[in-house]
């Protein structure tokens, strides 16, 4: 069966997770940092994606930490959640190779 | 991977979180502007489920504070939409937490409202009839059917309120073929006059062996399901000017059946129960409601077809969610 395309969010979520175990506020100014600041999830959808993640295995727990009196949880991509980035990334990159070799074919930009 | 949350939990007892919260140990430590934020922030968070809560709430919480807030003493409208928004996304996701599927869930929480909503009609009922009938209840005697239908019901309550599974069981399996041999000269198939009865029983029997019982049952239901049940008995008891009661009973369940995916499930499996009974009050005289199938094969179809295909789709979905469930976790990293 095909799967579905990743949303943004969720793409980039892989993404950050990607680089290595982080926490959720982690994630957050991660994802802004790749996404040039024009990404800028807020808790309710990152958790919201989160527990899907986490559902789907794509995301899995890794630990946790107290750092002033605060309560850090560290999230980890799942191996199924490298593949699945991995073939989203293949998938992104195929059709942006399509749309580039148009757009030269178009004339003007390469 | 199965065993993620129960991990979460476990480890969250390691390091004694949840009763008291590391955010609440901060929380002495805050200006008074950062202690008003945090209490909005964990007013929002009741949105989202209990079980989630419990785990993800301290958590959630750590992020939500250490977002730059500039001194403010409320979430802004968009911060709180996200949340609400978060909420309900969580709640819509099928619910993976190291404990029963739902389906099962949705079985251990029938067994116990089955026999409590067979007993708040049927004395529902019996009151009626007395209401209507000029003989004194003494005078009435104590018939068969009070006893089918008021006397079961009550045993089974308290065994399930008891928590007695298997007492429970042997009650319903015992009740089902003794009021299937009543139908004198019928076979079971063709017995619709007590499918009223028998259909629940059948159900309650399934939902004490096929889920954890009453225990796990009692655990699941809510103050929030006990007044919806207390204000939709009120709404059928006061006909005429109950309106605006029918109207909450309506809209509460109708958000519960939203938000929650056992709500969901448990609403197929009410229906099935329920659907016997409607049938009996809709065409008491007993007449197939389809003109044109045979006699005694619509009357069967209407009362016992529509639980049938119910049970059925319930038990196809039950299966695709346990073969969903029961995938190998991936190895850790």
């Amino acid at each position: 069966m095909t799967e579905l395309t990743l949303r943004e969010p969720t793409f980039l979520i892989l993404t950050a997770l990607a680089a290595g175990p982080q926490h959720g506020y982690g994630i957050m100014t991660d994802v802004a940092e790749i996404s040039d600041g024009r990404v800028r999830l807020r808790a309710g959808t990152l958790y919201a994606a989160l527990n899907r993640l986490v559902v789907e295995h794509l995301v899995e727990f890794d630990r946790e930490e107290i750092v002033d009196a605060r309560l850090r949880r560290y999230y980890r991509l799942t191996p199924p959640g490298a593949q699945r980035l991995a073939a989203e990334v293949e998938r992104m990159r195929s059709t942006t190779a399509v749309a580039a070799q148009r757009l030269r074919l178009l004339g003007g930009t390469t | 991977m199965d065993d993620h949350f129960r991990a979460l939990g476990a480890d969250q007892e390691r390091v004694g979180l949840p009763a008291s919260g590391p955010a609440r140990q901060a929380a002495s430590r805050l200006p008074g502007a950062a202690i008003s934020l945090e209490h909005s922030y964990r007013r929002l968070l009741f949105l989202y489920p209990a079980r989630y809560r419990r785990i993800h709430e301290e958590e959630m919480l750590a992020v939500l504070m250490t977002t730059p807030s500039a001194g403010k003493r409320r979430p802004g409208l968009a911060e709180a939409a996200d949340l609400a928004w978060g909420a309900l996304r969580v709640r819509l996701q099928p619910q993976r937490d190291g404990g029963e599927p739902v389906w099962r869930d949705a079985l251990a929480a029938l067994s116990v409202i089955l026999p409590l909503v067979m007993l708040a009609v049927f004395a529902g009922q019996l009151t009626g009839q007395w209401q209507a009938s000029s003989k004194s209840v003494l005078d009435i005697g104590f018939p068969l059917w009070m006893i089918r239908q008021i006397a079961a019901p009550i045993l089974l309550v308290v065994l399930v309120l008891l928590r007695r599974r298997r007492a429970a069981i042997v009650v319903s399996v015992a009740l089902f073929l003794w009021l299937a041999q009543l139908n004198e000269g019928l076979t079971l198939l063709w017995a619709t006059g007590d499918a009223y009865l028998l259909v629940p029983l059948a159900l309650e029997v399934i939902a004490l062996a096929a889920s954890a019982g009453p225990q796990r049952g009692r655990q699941l239901l809510t103050w929030k399901h006990g007044a919806l049940a207390v204000v939709a008995a009120l709404a059928a008891s006061l006909p005429g000017s109950a309106v605006p009661l029918a109207v909450i009973a309506v809209a509460g369940g109708a958000v519960m059946v939203l938000c929650s995916s056992l709500a969901r499930w448990l609403i197929v499996l009410l229906a099935a129960a329920a659907w016997p009974f409607f049938i009996v009050v809709a065409d008491p005289s007993g007449d197939p409601l389809v003109p044109f199938l045979p006699s005694e094969f619509g009357v069967v179809s209407e009362t016992y077809l529509v639980p049938a295909v119910l049970l059925a789709w319930f038990a196809v979905s039950a299966l695709r969610e346990s073969r969903r469930l029961a995938r190998p976790a991936p190895a850790s990293r």
